[in-house]
């Protein structure tokens, strides 16, 4: 072991001074180049460049004319901004006559003398206005009129003849025997009294529905009333009794003949707006009405009106088919404030542009609620829509 | 008994209020549409003989040009077209134009015989099936067939948006040609559309702000012939002018007519003053309006007569000022950063167009008579200079780019601020006056 540690010492201790002394940690100096500096003054610096000059010159000797040239174009650049106040006080009268005067001639006599001979040409187109008599495909749609007119007419005759020939079995009292010709009489009879005949179940359902009258007259009249009602509708046919019953009834409660007429007149009335699309079940929500609105809007152009019609809110009545399509035909300004007539028709028609655009695949309504959307009234707002 | 019956008639009664209630249509109210062009279309018009073709194909362009330039309308091409109009009077195929939703159409028809030009069309509400208005049909000589064009455009723009139209008219303006130091300028007119430019003077002195008549027939303008300015009148039909006002020692500008075309109103510069002026024209009797030692200039009356808006610098800088026509007290109506120039009050009274200058930058507005509701409509480096078109719905005005090489020429923009849009003219312009529509 001592005797490898001092194989290695001596070589260790060799090894580093040859390094030291063969010079391998002495470092080469890097390249680089030092040059003295000493000062010299002007006058030898001019001495020591004027030769270094001198040679270029020579080379070319055709070269300072081209030099020049640009310096040339570069000094216009200085007397066009001159001309500017050159035009701004036209006051001196020869300082900006001189200048353009030479252009005149090269440029405008040729044309502008003879232009404005032909200047008269506002003048020359005289368009006569004239209003042509009858549009092409004139075709008014008078939808309801044409049809509904001729129906009402033919129908009231076959109706009022089979009467008289019913007229026999309807006073035999022998209803029950022979039920079947007296349903047939008694038909025509309130035809004729009424044009609707529409009213007659809704006058059935206004006072079966009002459910008040139980609660507090219960114990006194359901002792006189159930006797006298129920059995005399239960016996016998049913068909025939109960218009023969309610006339006998009637006529028995004479002192109160006036009230009972003004009962039903009352029933009547409300039975006229039931015979009309009495709307049933909830309301639209306000989402649905939303969706429609914003669905209309969406088509609703403000972008081609006038100032004026900007400034005019219009109200456009629209009667809906069932599939959510509108009745174009129905369509129909009910109001307008804020503008002329004039630019009220104007906004209307945009109304009903929006409308019918919007609408012709059929608004999203929920066809369950066709009672609340069947006729709809639209108010157009362009306030928010104005110049600003 | 009695007390019972009476119940059920105050019951039935009671019954009947909410049904009534229930039957009311339902209601609801829109306030958000859209503002986009009307998507309309302007099929090439009918020609009656082989004579009438090509007046029938122009005719249609410059209509649909027209009412598209207006930023209204956007026709629709006709390469979209599904049906095409062979006969002015077949009816109309509406579902074809629905379908491709064309909201108005234009059908016309164009006959020639000899150099007489006669045109026909009818507009068409394409989504209700219904025509617009009446047919209408103007006759005139071929050289007019640009005129036909524009007063058949002036009728569709008129029934669709419920204003007049603008595009039968024509536009007086400072034509500009030659490098920045040389400029030449000269006065021209011209459609409204850049077509027919026809010079009105030679570039021999210097013109400057034309201004229109009521009627269209005479141009005032400021010229430098002479050596210094002084106002002219120029009879366009005639193209003769004449001197309206000289008077030595004196500078005469910025002039503009009255209403009733009777009066000039301008400016007048006197021992380094410049006060308002009008002159009767037929007589030439002059009175002054103001007395200030302020700049008083560019004047504009109101449609009516009574008031005039000009600027002054009474207050230190440029400002907008409104006086009766007679003169007397102003209201100061700017007040807004900035300078304030050249007010023009609009054809139909309610907004003043006006030059404003404020941080570097130039802009074209409008505001109320009373100074409220200021709009600036554009910016650049140089607008300045606005006229109205004759229905208030259009301004131009001078658009000058920067640099030395720097070329003015003329734009046009909607009050909306919309549809800014250059207007082709053959040389720069500038300084243009709108005219009336013509007669």
């Amino acid at each position: 072991m001592q005797t490898g540690t001092k194989i290695s010492g001596i070589a260790h201790v060799t090894l580093v001074a040859w390094a030291f002394l063969g010079g391998a940690f002495r470092s080469e100096p890097l390249p680089f180049e030092i040059q003295e500096v000493s000062v010299i003054s002007a006058e030898e610096f001019a001495a020591l460049s004027a030769p270094r000059e001198a040679p270029e010159i020579i080379q070319n000797p055709a070269e300072p004319a081209q030099p020049e040239a640009p310096v040339e174009q570069a000094a216009p650049v200085e007397p066009a901004q001159q001309p500017e106040p050159v035009e701004t006080r036209p006051e001196p009268v020869s300082v900006p006559a001189p200048e353009p005067e030479p252009a005149p001639e090269a440029v405008a006599p040729t044309p502008e003398p003879a232009q404005p001979a032909e200047a008269p040409s506002l003048e020359q187109p005289e368009p006569e206005t004239v209003l042509l008599p009858e549009p092409p495909g004139k075709r008014p749609k008078p939808r309801p009129v044409e049809r509904v007119a001729p129906e009402p007419v033919a129908p009231p005759p076959p109706d009022a003849r089979p009467d008289p020939v019913e007229t026999p079995p309807v006073s035999a009292e022998q209803g029950a025997e022979a039920p079947q010709p007296e349903q047939q009489a008694t038909a025509p009879e309130e035809a004729t009294d009424r044009i609707t005949p529409e009213a007659e179940p809704t006058v059935e359902v206004a006072p079966s529905r009002s459910p008040r009258p139980k609660t507090r007259p219960q114990p006194t009249q359901t002792a006189a009333a159930k006797p006298d009602t129920k059995p005399a509708a239960t016996p016998e046919a049913k068909p025939a009794a109960k218009p023969t019953e309610k006339p006998t009834e009637k006529p028995a409660a004479t002192p109160n003949a006036a009230v009972n007429a003004a009962l039903a007149e009352a029933l009547a009335e409300a039975s006229e707006p039931a015979a009309a699309p009495a709307p049933s079940g909830p309301p639209l929500t306000s989402g649905e009405k939303d969706a429609l609105r914003v669905a209309v809007s969406e088509c609703w152009n403000v972008g081609s009106l006038s100032t004026e019609a900007l400034n005019t809110t219009v109200v456009v009545s629209v009667r809906m088919n069932a599939d959510g399509t509108p009745d174009t035909g129905t369509i129909r300004m009910i109001e307008s404030s804020g503008g002329s007539s004039g630019a009220a028709k104007q906004a209307y028609e945009a109304a009903r542009r929006a409308i019918i655009r919007c609408g012709a695949k059929g608004y999203k309504l929920p066809s369950e609620k066709y009672d609340h959307w069947r006729d709809i009234e639209m108010t157009f707002n362009p306030e928010r829509m104005r110049i600003k | 008994m009695m007390r019972f019956l009476t119940s059920l008639l105050v019951g039935a009664t009671l019954l009947a209020a909410p049904a009534q209630a229930q039957n009311q249509p339902l209601r609801i109210t829109i306030d958000e549409g859209i503002i986009e062009p009307l998507p309309l279309a302007v099929p090439n018009f009918v020609p009656d003989g082989v004579a009438a073709t090509e007046y029938a194909t122009q005719i249609a362009q410059v209509v649909a040009a027209d009412l598209t330039g207006s930023g209204l309308f956007r026709e629709i091409p006709s390469s979209a077209y599904i049906s095409q109009v062979t006969s002015f009077d077949a009816p109309v195929q509406f579902a074809d134009w629905k379908a491709i939703n064309a909201q108005a159409l234009v059908t016309g028809s164009v006959s020639l015989s000899g150099d007489r030009l006669t045109v026909r069309f009818r507009l068409w509400d394409v989504f209700a099936g219904t025509e617009l208005g009446s047919g209408l049909q103007f006759a005139g000589t071929t050289d007019g067939w640009r005129r036909m064009a524009h007063k058949v455009a002036d009728a569709v723009y008129s029934r669709i948006t419920g204003e007049g139209g603008y595009f039968d008219s024509r536009v007086v303006f400072v034509s500009e040609s030659g490098p920045k130091d040389q400029r030449r300028k000269r006065l021209a007119i011209m459609d409204y559309d850049g077509a027919n430019v026809q010079y009105l003077t030679d570039s021999t002195s210097i013109v400057l702000a034309p201004r229109f008549s009521p009627t269209g027939d005479r141009v005032l303008y400021t010229s430098y012939q002479g050596g210094f300015p002084r106002i002219h009148i120029l009879d366009v039909g005639r193209v003769e002018q004449r001197v309206l006002q000289s008077q030595e020692g004196t500078m005469s500008f910025a002039p503009r007519f009255s209403p009733d075309g009777q009066t000039v109103l301008f400016s007048l510069a006197q021992g380094g003053n410049t006060d308002l002026y009008t002159m009767n024209i037929a007589s030439g009797q002059s009175a002054r309006l103001t007395s200030a030692p302020s700049i008083e200039t560019a004047p504009s009356y109101s449609p009516d007569g009574s008031r005039i808006v000009f600027e002054s610098d009474r207050s230190g800088t440029p400002q907008l000022y409104i006086m009766a026509a007679s003169g007397g007290e102003a209201q100061r109506i700017s007040f807004g950063q900035g300078r304030y120039g050249t007010p023009v009050w609009s054809p139909r009274g309610d907004l003043i167009a006006f030059t404003k200058q404020n941080k570097g930058r130039f802009h074209i507005g409008v505001m109320r008579t009373d100074g409220s509701e200021e709009r600036l409509l554009t910016a650049s480096f140089l607008d300045e200079g606005p006229t109205w078109s004759p229905n208030g719905r259009v301004i131009m005005f001078t658009r000058e780019t920067q640099g030395a090489d720097g070329r003015a020429s003329l734009y046009s923009v909607d009050i909306s601020g919309r549809n800014l849009r250059p207007v082709r003219t053959p040389d720069g312009g500038s300084d243009p006056t709108w005219s009336p529509l013509l007669q």
